[in-house]
């Protein structure tokens, strides 16, 4: 990322009512703040290897389910009661787990391959960002 | 293209009304839930007012004989798409030869009683004086002026878009902007003309008490129980111009709310009129439900109103954004 590319991100984040934006990428963090006057820019170091794993890493041999948009995750249609994969169920590749809400927009989150559901790892209503961990699945 | 393989009649093609056509005594029409309707569109890409189906009575099936995206939106009536099960307000891709399901209203989350299967361009029929709306006192519009029968068979308008952007839903306008009092479903209503010559007692009862929607209501109007309205003085007057909403009190003192099927004229009194912005509520409302009505003045009307369009327009920018998304990482 060079000093171009975040002037330009600066410039569209002023034109925007988002508070905090942040990208990480392999070796750099960048955190823009717009507070509604300038925007100050902190480059940092992130010292994370582009190659190691994930903070969060999903059990030995099994799989995650991941954000595919910042958003606010629900176990279930906001219409109603039953949760769209509970731990233990069985599941195809596809079946939405979960869903993300964002503003009117519901996305699901589907499944990247058959298994069974290991885990929930955030709770329902919870503000996640893009790639969270969401649902552990082991593979059939 | 999709046949229609449910026997149970009162399913009609409906889009968002036959506006500008009551200075020739031809009544409104379209949907009962225009919110839904718009919503399902917004799913699809089509124009918010492409014409759709509103199922208000289930099981209801289709058959799709070509590849084609649609959009389920209104009651949650636990659809499925031959075995697997779809979610409520949510645009899904059918293939050749798939049949839809609508089960029975859910009423988990909404107690609502009509759907709408909106499809790719919206369901090609004629437009008569501006509307694909069917028109039943009049036998035009929609499909051939009536409603659909076991072996019909719709045309989708444009079968090829939203192909590549399905499997996405939007949250229902009943949890994003809810209206309830006391746990009932409420709407707000504009005094009418002829308020005033209700007594004080009556008037009060008709704001605090709830309303039945009786059996004896449809797509023509929703005849209410509850505490009986009186006159103060004898109301006498010719029949002259109504629209959908405006509540009617027969002399029974028992109120008639008009729906998107009421003739245009009427010679009732009227108590108030259920403001536009909150029709839908009402036209979701099941037989046998209770509702609420609230006291608006013009300028609140004219608010929620512009309330309702943005929140549409909000549905339709991230819906918009989505697809470009899913049709960038496509290419």
């Amino acid at each position: 990322m060079n000093a171009d590319q975040i002037e330009r991100i600066s410039a569209w984040l002023a034109a925007t009512d988002i508070a905090l934006l942040e990208l990480r990428g392999p070796g750099t963090q960048l955190r823009l703040r717009h507070d509604g006057g300038g925007v100050p820019v902190r480059h940092e170091p992130f010292d994370v290897a582009p190659s190691a794993s994930p903070p969060t890493a999903a059990p030995i041999g099994g799989l995650t389910a991941n954000a595919p948009s910042v958003g606010v995750f629900l176990h279930r249609h906001p219409l109603r009661e039953a949760a769209l994969a509970q731990v233990g169920a069985r599941v195809g590749a596809g079946q939405p787990l979960g869903l993300l809400q964002i503003g009117a927009l519901l996305l699901p989150l589907c499944a990247p391959e058959a298994g069974t559901v290991t885990g929930m790892r955030v709770a329902h209503g919870t503000a996640v960002g893009y790639g969270t961990p969401l649902v552990d699945l082991a593979p059939r | 293209m999709i046949e229609i393989l449910s026997a149970s009649a009162l399913a009609t093609v409906q889009d968002l009304g036959r506006v500008g056509a009551l200075q020739w005594g031809v009544g409104t029409s379209g949907a009962m839930d225009p919110l839904a309707l718009a919503a399902g569109n917004v799913l699809l890409g089509n124009d918010d007012g492409a014409a759709a189906i509103e199922v208000p009575v289930f099981p209801f099936q289709v058959r799709f004989s070509e590849d084609l995206a649609f959009a389920l939106t209104g009651a949650d009536c636990a659809a499925r798409l031959d075995d697997t099960p779809l979610m409520p307000w949510w645009v899904a891709q059918a293939r050749a030869g798939q049949v839809l399901t609508l089960g029975l209203p859910q009423g988990t989350g909404w107690r609502a009683s009509r759907a709408y299967l909106c499809v790719a361009g919206g369901v090609d029929v004629p437009a008569v004086l501006g509307s694909r709306s069917t028109q039943l006192r009049g036998d035009f519009g929609g499909h051939e002026g009536r409603a659909l029968r076991q072996g019909d068979v719709l045309r989708a308008a444009a079968p090829g878009n939203g192909r590549h952007a399905s499997g996405f839903g939007l949250l229902p306008p009943a949890l994003a902007l809810p209206l309830v009092l006391d746990g009932v479903p409420a709407m707000r209503v504009l005094p009418a003309a002829e308020y005033a010559h209700y007594t004080e007692a009556s008037r009060a009862a008709f704001w605090a008490g709830e309303w039945k929607i009786t059996a004896q209501s449809d797509r023509y109007g929703y005849r209410l129980a509850g505490t009986a309205l009186e006159a103060a003085d004898v109301v006498e007057m010719r029949s002259h111009g109504i629209v959908p909403g405006v509540i009617q009190v027969p002399p029974g003192g028992q109120p008639i709310v008009q729906m998107r099927d009421a003739q245009p004229s009427g010679g009732y009194p009227k108590l108030g009129t259920v403001i536009e912005a909150d029709l839908w509520r009402l036209g979701q409302a099941p037989i046998g439900s209770r509702v609420r009505f609230i006291e608006t003045d013009w300028d609140a009307a004219v608010a929620a109103l512009e309330q309702t369009h943005a929140w549409l327009a909000d549905a339709r920018r991230l819906a918009d954004l989505y697809r470009r998304q899913r049709e960038r990482t496509r290419a």
